[in-house]
């Protein structure tokens, strides 16, 4: 059923739109960008690469917007150079680059109609008037705003004015497109919605992509790869899955997810492989197991370290229950799963956690 | 070629076109006439004792600072009370009175003061009807003498000391008065404690703006007042006029301008201590003086939103008084209030066709014979196109320029924007007699007095200024990342200028020309000055004859004058109004 809103009204400039692109690479060569004294991005080096969706993901302060505006071209680097397929792009200005941009506050033009808006980077590409209709007619009908066209960008809801957005950045077809916060001023429902939404025209358009973002989950929703950024330097490049999974530092662990740090004197941890030195142990708080103290040891007993603390606290969060568990002067978060039978720890309950010493990741401190 | 260019990037060479005129028509004779007062090279204060030494002077020196404060006060009283009771009127009551306060702001003030020389005169509107009435034999003194001066010119302040007062009031959040009345505090220690405390921002901005304007008031006191009621500004003129020693001007000019100071810094220091506010009061007062432009955009942008605050000010002082007293009160003293601002200036368009050979009240017969009068004599129509083309010049000039301007400031840090704005406005906020002789001098040195290139410079001095606070306010509203976004799509600096920016500036644009038009249509103490006796504009020409009193064509003048407002609000209204009503129409409009 899907097939009659895909199939491409046959038309000349079509090949334009579904042309085999050569995506272009880019690249970040030892960029930095001071604002007075103030370093807003050191040393930056990354590559993205063809196709992929990145997401910069930081603190505020971190130098997301920073590096996203030089890549767009508004702000020059200090130092370093900026590559684009192979070309410096440093001395380019913006507006002879060739990319979509989604700001965070969508920068929709006030005084243009929404096929006004969307025509705009068409007429400044040149194309003629008759195509752009067309054009802005299919995009319309993509982002499901068909009978929008007329309407002024005030006049539509907050989703409606970001898949406006979107659609001018994508409308002309440019080979990538950078988002920042596209999301933020979004309510809750209406981001998952939009997630998945921007997933699927990733997809459709295989459009290189770069987004900015200080929300975590949609980091790990939306992205390929991830850039985690620390005052104004990458803290670690990887995967969704990865990141959360084998975080390199403590910074990324705490940042991505909840994370409890194993120290001593309260915890001597009891390891498979050497600690490697300058770190500290991390577990996630659903690896951690909560018990009764006197119930029986498991199978797996010789693979798990246990210790035992009192419950300072207990939170339900739907079908999660989570505790903090005063362990001497730690207190440790865990998380579990509400399964039938499973009793429930009441604050001052003496309780036992255990983990499997395998799930205990070292983390730099 | 392209360091030219270059210079048009950074931001400060976008002011230069500004500065340039504004340093060569007013900031370097200013300076000039500062060294002339101190017998530069010799360096002397014997100008300033000589001045000090003659009593005469020194009792000018006192009248301008009396007559500027009785008539501040009078404003406040009179303002203070009207202001609480338009912002606590229904909502189209409100917009009525505040329409009804906008009016005579926009009025040309010769016409406005021609009005009260009507209606007070020997043979004026009152004395006719007492006359006519029996109650007198002889006319009573009721012209040139003080009080008819602090008739005219509370007449022509008090909607500069509403408007700032109604700003000031319609912003006190009306949960901080609902709190303090939940606490028990009765109306009235409501209103002492926590109404008019948060209100004292706008009495301050309020009463400086009157106070400084009246210090440089030239023409009002001069036509209504006597022999004897002359302010410091009338004694320059009048040395301009006869002897024209430079140092004796200067002199008197600098005292002029040195006392506007004094009080504003005492003024604004003393009440900003009890606020514990930070921030530079003077600064803060010179530049609430150009509020009232701004916030002329915000009265008129209210019309059509719909009324938000509740009437918390009218519980306020209605809550506990079981009278009703307070409030017919109330009404009777707003009437008379818009009765005292509109009157005047109805009663001029009534006489104005008046059927017989003099003015009469009421007109025994109607006819247009004064308008035919006007549109017939030459040196009147002439006057008044002299009038057009150069407010037309002045406004196109200026709103390049201080368009230019404003760009570059709004991109500066705010130290150096507010710093440099401050500079760029001096010529409104200086006494105008002040202005006048800087740019006398100035125009000498250009070779242009007594030409339409100088009396167009001397006005886009003041213009620039309007324009540059206009648009600056609405480039502070306007989204830079539109601009970021209309580059992103491959929209040239050019493109993106005239696709975007403009298009969505446009309204400030036309508001500053058209308050650059008015300041150059209706100014006449800087043009008699400068305008020599080749170039008669409008204001030249009925000031020469509120003077003599021989032609009552200059009736039909402000008539047509005290209609021009209404023509302006008209367009302030389209083109605001128009821009909100589209933004804010929530009807969907269907696909083309
Ligand atoms: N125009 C500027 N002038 C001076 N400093 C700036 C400027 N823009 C950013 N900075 C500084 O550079 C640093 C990085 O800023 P940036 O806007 O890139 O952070 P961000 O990661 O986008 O944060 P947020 O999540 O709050 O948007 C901050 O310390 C900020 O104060
Ligand atoms: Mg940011």
């Amino acid at each position: 059923m899907n097939m009659h809103a895909r199939t491409p009204l046959p038309l000349p400039e079509d090949e334009l739109l579904h042309e085999k692109r050569v995506l272009p690479q880019i690249e970040f060569r030892g960029v930095s960008k001071m604002y007075g004294k103030v370093p807003a991005v050191r040393d930056l080096s990354l590559t993205v690469r063809r196709g992929e969706f990145l997401t910069i993901l930081g603190p505020s302060g971190s130098g997301k917007t920073t590096t996203l505006m030089l890549l767009a071209g508004f702000e020059a680097p200090s130092a370093g150079d900026i590559l684009i397929a192979g070309q410096s792009v440093a001395a380019v200005p913006s507006y002879r680059r060739d990319q979509g941009i989604v700001f965070q506050s969508y920068a929709l033009f006030p005084h243009l109609t929404v096929a006004g808006n969307l025509e705009f980077p068409l007429e400044m590409r040149g194309v003629n008037a008759a195509d752009r209709k067309i054009r802005v007619g299919r995009m319309l009908e993509r982002v499901h705003l068909r009978d929008f066209g007329g309407r002024m960008p005030s006049q539509l809801s907050g989703g409606q004015q970001q898949r406006v957005a979107l659609a001018r950045a994508l409308i002309a077809d440019p080979p990538f497109l950078l988002l920042d916060e596209p999301l933020g001023a979004l309510d809750r429902n209406l981001r998952e919605q939009m997630q998945i939404e921007m997933k699927s025209l990733h997809k459709e358009f295989g459009i290189t992509t770069v987004c900015v973002t200080h929300d975590q989950e949609e980091a790990l929703t939306l992205s390929d790869r991830i850039v985690v950024m620390r005052s104004g330097r990458i803290e670690q490049i990887d995967t969704p899955e990865a990141l959360y999974d084998r975080p390199a530092t403590c910074f990324v662990a705490k940042f991505l997810g909840e994370a409890n740090i194993l120290e001593e004197p309260d915890f001597r941890i009891e390891f498979d492989s050497a600690q490697p030195s300058g770190t500290v142990g991390m577990i996630r708080p659903e690896r951690i197991r909560i018990v009764a103290p006197k119930e029986s040891k498991r199978s797996d007993a010789d693979r798990r370290q246990s210790v035992t603390g009192t419950v300072d606290d207990m939170i339900y969060a739907g079908p999660l229950r989570k505790y903090h568990v005063r362990v001497g002067g730690t207190v440790l978060i865990v998380r579990e799963h509400v399964a039938a039978g499973q009793p429930t720890f009441r604050p001052g309950d003496e309780v036992r956690l255990d983990w499997l010493r395998s799930d205990v990741r070292f983390v730099a401190a | 070629m392209s360091s030219f260019y270059k210079l048009g990037q950074m931001p400060i060479g976008l002011t230069v076109p500004a500065f340039a005129i504004l340093l060569v028509v007013f900031g370097i004779p200013t300076v000039l006439l500062f060294l002339i007062s101190l017998n530069a090279p010799d360096f002397s204060v014997t100008n300033y004792y000589a001045f000090f030494t003659q009593p005469a002077n020194v009792r000018v020196l006192f009248q301008t600072i009396e007559v500027s404060l009785v008539a501040t006060g009078i404003c406040l009283i009179v303002g203070y009370p009207t202001a609480y009771l338009i912002v606590t009127a229904s909502k189209s009551l409100r917009i009525t009175l505040i329409a009804l306060v906008i009016i005579p702001y926009l009025t040309s003030g010769l016409a406005r003061t021609y009005a009260w020389i009507v209606i007070l005169g020997d043979r004026g509107v009152i004395n006719n009807l007492l006359l006519g009435l029996g109650l007198i034999q002889s006319p009573l003194p009721l012209i040139y003498n003080r009080m008819a001066v602090y008739i005219g010119m509370v007449h022509i302040m008090l909607p500069l000391m509403i408007l700032p007062l109604v700003s000031a009031m319609m912003g006190i959040d009306r949960s901080f008065v609902a709190a303090a009345r939940s606490m028990g505090a009765g109306p009235f220690t409501a209103f002492r404690r926590v109404f008019f405390p948060l209100s004292l921002p706008g009495v301050r901005s309020g009463s400086l703006l009157v106070f400084v304007f009246c210090l440089g008031f030239y023409i009002t006191p001069a036509a209504l007042g006597g022999l004897r009621d002359a302010m410091l500004s009338t004694f320059i003129a009048a040395q301009v006029k006869s002897s024209f020693d430079m140092s004796r001007i200067a002199t008197a000019a600098f005292i002029l301008l040195a006392v506007a100071i004094i009080v504003l810094s005492m003024v604004g220091l003393d009440l900003s201590g009890t606020q514990g506010r930070a921030a530079n009061p003077v600064r803060k007062s010179w530049l609430a003086r150009l509020s009232i432009i701004r916030n002329l955009k915000l009265y008129l942008s209210e019309l059509p939103r719909p009324y938000r605050a509740k009437r918390w000010a009218a519980q306020l002082y209605q809550a506990g008084t079981a009278s009703r007293w307070p409030q017919i009160i109330g009404r009777v003293f707003v009437v008379l209030v818009m009765v005292y601002l509109l009157f005047p200036g109805l009663i001029v368009v009534v006489m104005s066709f008046s059927a017989g050979a003099f003015l009469e009240f009421p007109p025994s017969g109607l006819s247009l014979q004064w308008y035919r009068s006007f549109f017939g004599d030459a040196s009147w129509n002439g006057a008044a196109w002299t009038s057009v083309q150069i407010g037309v010049e002045v406004a196109i000039l200026s709103t390049i320029v201080g368009t230019l301007a404003a760009f570059g400031l709004s991109r500066m840090g705010p130290g150096s924007r507010s710093f440099l704005t401050m500079i760029i406005i001096t010529p409104i906020t200086f006494p105008v007699i002040v202005v006048g002789i800087a740019t006398y001098l100035g125009l000498i040195e250009l070779g242009l007095i007594g030409s339409q290139t100088g009396i167009i410079l001397a006005h886009s001095i003041g213009a620039i200024g309007i324009v540059v606070v206009i648009v600056s306010a609405t480039l502070a509203n306007f989204d830079r990342t539109l601009v970021q976004a209309a580059k992103s799509m491959r929209a040239g600096p050019l493109q993106t200028f005239m696709r975007v920016t403009l298009p969505l500036i446009r309204p400030g644009l036309i508001g500053g020309a058209v308050f650059a038009f008015l300041q150059s249509f209706d100014e006449a103490v800087i043009t008699s000055l400068v305008g020599g006796l080749s170039v008669r504009t409008l204001p030249l020409k009925m000031l020469e004859n509120m003077r003599n009193q021989i032609d009552p064509t200059i009736a039909a003048v402000a008539s047509l004058l005290m209609l021009l407002p209404l023509l302006w609000i008209i367009v302030f209204y389209v083109l605001w109004w128009k821009s909100k009503a589209k933004a804010q129409n929530t009807l969907p409009a269907p696909a083309a």
